[in-house]
């Protein structure tokens, strides 16, 4: 299949006029237009020019790519009218700045990074790419993942609903651009400690977090890489299955990589949920949030869980107690600690930026890395390295490790009983810029309450658009036992 | 805590050994081949954004090996760590090695004099990778970096602070060296081993240096013999010793401080998450088990007990893997002890003089068979021997063709051989009466005429009983 060599420019050679593909009408069903793609039916190589062209007049009002990869998409397209194949034919793939794309500028948000464009594609990129999917662009996000409104970075995307409100993060580019686009479109995101699922609320988009180790993670630019997880991002739930079936899966140039068999995601969907068991986490309903979580949230989310008993669905209210007090701090320390070591690598050497090398390598590289890192970078940088120093290892990093197996133990108690858990995703609505600001770095790290214990624990959970209210998307959040992604599937698309 | 020391010289060392694989320890780059800088790397040794490690499964059953010949105890689980650092031969700023659980544990070699030297830990971990310094290391404006060596696997063998003397330190990185060789997980032409070894002395309450980065067996020795003068001289200057690590020039021979206990870096270990633990199962050690070869200690007293041939020989035999492999596929064809007797003698001698080692010899044992059954059976004598053994090591032919072909054959011909010793006594008739007069060079002198002349042909201890009784029948 198509695969970019090197750098080569591959000119847009139109078969028709300009006229006619300005008047193309997209298909935004993903089944109809791979189905149009494969009978020929329209030319991919005109509908790749229009989708080009419409996110980039996105891009330029949201800003949710860091690059549009056009001469990629181009030969992709052209590849692909010559044979028309794949599961994913034409569909227009917006990527994760942080997932490595061969040849395309892969920065995961970061400054020091400019510039680097990866020799080799990620495993699910490659998957995606060889069931014809035509990669868009790199989307924008937070700087290696570190934060959870996507602001902290240097192009900040904004919210498809409101400009003035954040997308959330740190896949924020991935969930606005799914929100906006009005073609055939899937985005891959990407978690570490609630990263799809975040954002996917805020946009009111589908996001699923599949376990860990469930899709590969070969090509992925790290942040924490005992947590971090990439998982589709979507408008419809039937197209989160769609997208999963492709890129879970076992992956042999990755040692963490599942080995468990995969699944047809797409026949859970709207099976039967009668009799299941649901646990309501209660805590997170309380006064978890300063002002406790937003009222409209509760609401909201309450009232699925009657449609969901009116369904026969057996829904009960449980409490975590050790997870919701101690999951954002072993979070924090472990991902930070591994952080801190991931980050090692980049010094202004082998790729990406590169100052000019002068001075000896001790200076060069504390410069460098001082001059290219954000402040949300290097503070958990030195959050991270403070917590695995020889003196401290055993009171922080060590200990988080003996905490995040608690946290695990007290979900699985819960899974013997309960097929999902159901909970807020985040304790807000999506705020607006000025918002932010007021917030303390604690408690912007506070704001994971409800995200860092599945993604510590490497529970797939997934955000379910439950409405709006006002400019603002709603939301609830399933989290399943590992490797039942498929109920995920089944009660997320019961839920209407 | 402080160790209770009483000797008057403490060493341990630390000691890096390239393993033989074919492939890295984390990607599957070759570890041999081409020398064209960064020629052998991947997007793995490279380091490269995105890319992620996985284990060389043949690495880990090497490590295994030898840490079962070290008599380890062997851990269930193997788990990776990171170390981390910044410096510009490791790719990510972090070395993949082992900190929390080594691969094995409190094993041992023993020396000569029965003492045996505590092994502590053997763990595995990634070679960093070279630094070239074009302009030498002090003078150089730049630094190259080849990360062929990037990534190439290296067990560390851990000793306990338990050997007394420079020539104990040697003697115990020989030991390891045929350990080595007989495990054939070390390729000593291509293969790197680099020690760091840590010493005190009495005198000085033991306040310890480490030296580090000790290239190959013999400059252990030197490094360490230095260090003692260095710090024995320290405390008659009454300097003040402090604990620091130091480096070893080897081209003048001393060692310099590098940096002061205060300085030492704090690694930051922790568990590599993009690595999963590995399980070594009971099943899997006894499989490794099976496959380990007899050891030097186990060679030596199947020599001594079943090739029945002296303890001296046995040792010096087991010493080279490549020498006890010969003696035992030819002490099935040939007595033993002449088997020993010339492989220890007559073999060692041509491949030192050719300024060889073992491992580059190319000899076939059939042809030593051959030469050394002619030798048993007194078709030639052990002059040829010598030198066919002497030709044999630069080409490869077989003696036995070699000595009908040139009419080497031991001459059995009695009047033949007395008619030249009569010849050879009546031309040097004053030499005959010398050594009636009980001069004893001079028969050696007569039996060397004749043996010129038959170009070693004789049986050299025939020759002697027919001149003494000729010269005694005069």
């Amino acid at each position: 299949m198509a695969i970019l060599k090197g750098q080569r420019y591959y000119k847009l050679k139109l078969s028709i006029d300009n006229n006619n593909y300005q008047e193309i009408k997209m298909i935004t069903n993903l089944h109809n237009h791979i189905q149009a793609v494969h009978n020929q039916s329209i030319d991919i190589v005109e509908y790749t020019a229009k989708a080009l062209e419409q996110a980039k007049a996105i891009n330029k009002e949201y800003n949710y790519f860091t690059t549009i990869s056009e001469e990629l998409a181009l030969s992709q397209a052209q590849n692909l009218k010559k044979t028309p194949t794949g599961r994913l034919a034409g569909v227009f793939l917006s990527v994760k700045d942080a997932i490595c794309v061969q040849g395309v500028e892969s920065t995961a948000g970061s400054k020091i990074l400019k510039g680097y464009k990866p020799l080799f594609n990620a495993t699910v990129i490659q998957r995606c790419i060889n069931e014809g999917a035509i990669i868009l662009g790199k989307t924008s996000q937070d700087e290696f993942g570190f934060g959870g409104f996507a602001v902290n970075t240097e192009i900040v995307p904004k919210n498809p609903f409101n400009k003035d409100r954040v997308t959330g993060g740190s896949s924020g580019g991935s969930a606005g651009i799914t929100q906006k686009a009005d073609f055939a479109h899937l985005a891959l995101g990407e978690s570490t400690g609630g990263s799809i699922v975040n954002p996917a609320l805020f946009c009111g988009v589908y996001g699923l977090c599949p376990t860990y180790g469930r899709v590969s993670r070969y090509g992925l630019l790290d942040y924490g890489s005992s947590l971090d997880k990439i998982g589709p991002m979507a408008k419809t739930i039937e197209d989160i299955a769609s997208l999963l079936n492709i890129i879970a899966g076992h992956d042999d140039k990755e040692a963490t990589s599942a080995t468990q068999k995969t699944e047809d995601y797409t026949k859970y969907l709207n099976r039967p949920v009668r009799k299941m068991k649901i646990g309501i986490i209660k805590d997170l309903f309380g006064d978890v949030f300063g002002d406790g979580v937003d009222e409209n949230i509760t609401k909201a989310i309450y009232k699925k869980i009657e449609q969901l008993e009116s369904e026969e669905v057996i829904c009960e209210e449980v409490s975590m107690p050790i997870t919701n007090k101690y999951g954002i701090p072993a979070y924090y320390i472990i991902a930070t600690a591994e952080a801190s070591t991931n980050l090692a690598k980049y010094c202004g050497i082998r790729y990406g930026a590169a100052d000019d090398l002068k001075s000896n390598y001790n200076e060069y590289f504390t410069k460098f890395r001082e001059a290219n890192f954000s402040k949300e970078a290097k503070r958990r940088i030195m959050l991270g390295t403070f917590t695995r120093m020889a003196g401290y290892r055993d009171a922080y990093y060590t200990k988080a490790m003996k905490v995040r197996t608690k946290i695990i133990e007290e979900y699985q108690h819960l899974f013997k009983k309960y097929d999902a858990l159901i909970s807020p995703v985040m304790p807000m609505l999506a705020p607006k810029f000025s918002e932010l600001e007021k917030l303390t770095p604690a408690q912007h790290y506070m704001a994971d309450i409800m995200t860092a214990p599945p993604n510590l624990a490497g529970l797939p959970h997934i955000n379910v658009p439950i409405g709006m209210h006002n400019d603002q998307a709603l939301g609830l959040m399933l989290t399943t036992n590992h490797f039942e992604e498929g109920k995920l599937i089944q009660i997320g698309s019961a839920i209407r | 805590m402080k160790m209770k020391f009483t000797a008057d010289i403490i060493i341990g060392t630390e000691v890096h050994v390239q393993l033989n694989t074919n492939t890295k320890l984390f990607c599957s780059c070759a570890t041999k081949g081409e020398d064209i800088p960064n020629s052998r790397c991947c997007e793995i040794c490279l380091g490269m954004p995105g890319s992620k490690p996985l284990v060389n499964q043949k690495a880990i059953e090497y490590a295994l090996k030898l840490a079962l010949a070290l008599h380890c105890k062997i851990n269930p689980d193997v788990i990776f760590s990171r170390k981390v650092y910044f410096y510009p031969d490791l790719a990510k700023n972090y070395q993949i090695t082992q900190f929390e659980v080594p691969l094995g544990e409190n094993g041992c070699i023993i020396l000569d004099s029965g003492r045996k030297v505590k092994i502590e830990r053997i763990h595995l971990e990634e070679d960093p990778a070279s630094l070239i310094h074009p302009a030498g290391m002090e003078k150089s404006q730049y630094t190259l970096i080849d990360y062929n060596r990037s990534g190439i696997p290296l067990c560390e063998i851990v000793t306990a602070p338990e050997m007394h003397s420079p020539e104990e330190a040697r003697e115990f990185m020989n030991k390891l060296k045929i350990i080595l060789q007989y495990l054939k997980i070390f390729d000593e032409n291509v293969c790197v081993i680099k020690a760091d070894a840590n010493i005190s002395i009495k005198e000085s309450g033991y306040i310890r240096s480490e030296i580090k980065n000790i290239t190959g067996f013999k400059e252990i020795e030197d490094a360490l013999l230095y260090e003692i003068q260095r710090q024995k001289k320290a405390i008659k200057d009454n300097e003040k010793l402090i604990q620091d690590t130091r480096g070893w020039n080897p081209d003048n021979k001393t060692t310099i401080r590098l940096r002061t206990k205060e300085t030492e870096a704090d690694y930051g270990y922790i568990i590599d998450p993009d690595l999963v633990k590995i399980d070594i199962t009971e099943k899997f050690v006894k499989d490794i088990q099976k496959e380990m070869p007899e050891l030097p200690e186990q060679k030596i007293h199947k020599f001594i007990h079943t090739h029945k041939i002296n303890e001296q020989d046995a040792k010096i035999l087991a010493a080279e893997y490549i020498l006890a492999e010969l003696f035992e596929q030819i002490a099935v064809e040939v007595s033993p002890q002449l088997a020993a007797k010339w492989l220890r003698r007559e073999l060692i001698r041509v491949v030192n003089y050719n300024k060889m080692n073992f491992s580059q010899l190319k000899i076939d044992v059939k042809h030593l068979i051959e030469l050394f059954s002619m030798i048993e059976k007194k078709e030639i004598t052990e002059t040829v021997g010598q030198d066919i053994m002497n030709q044999l090591i630069i080409k490869q032919f077989s003696p036995k063709e070699y000595v009908e072909k040139n009419n080497l054959k031991t001459v059995q011909d009695i009047a033949q051989l007395e008619s030249l010793c009569k010849e050879i006594i009546s031309k040097n008739a004053q030499v005959a009466q010398d050594y009636k007069n009980g001069k004893q060079e001079a028969l050696h002198f007569l039996i060397g005429q004749v043996m010129r002349q038959m170009k070693g042909k004789a049986d050299a201890k025939a020759l002697k009983e027919m001149f003494e009784k000729m010269i005694k029948d005069e």
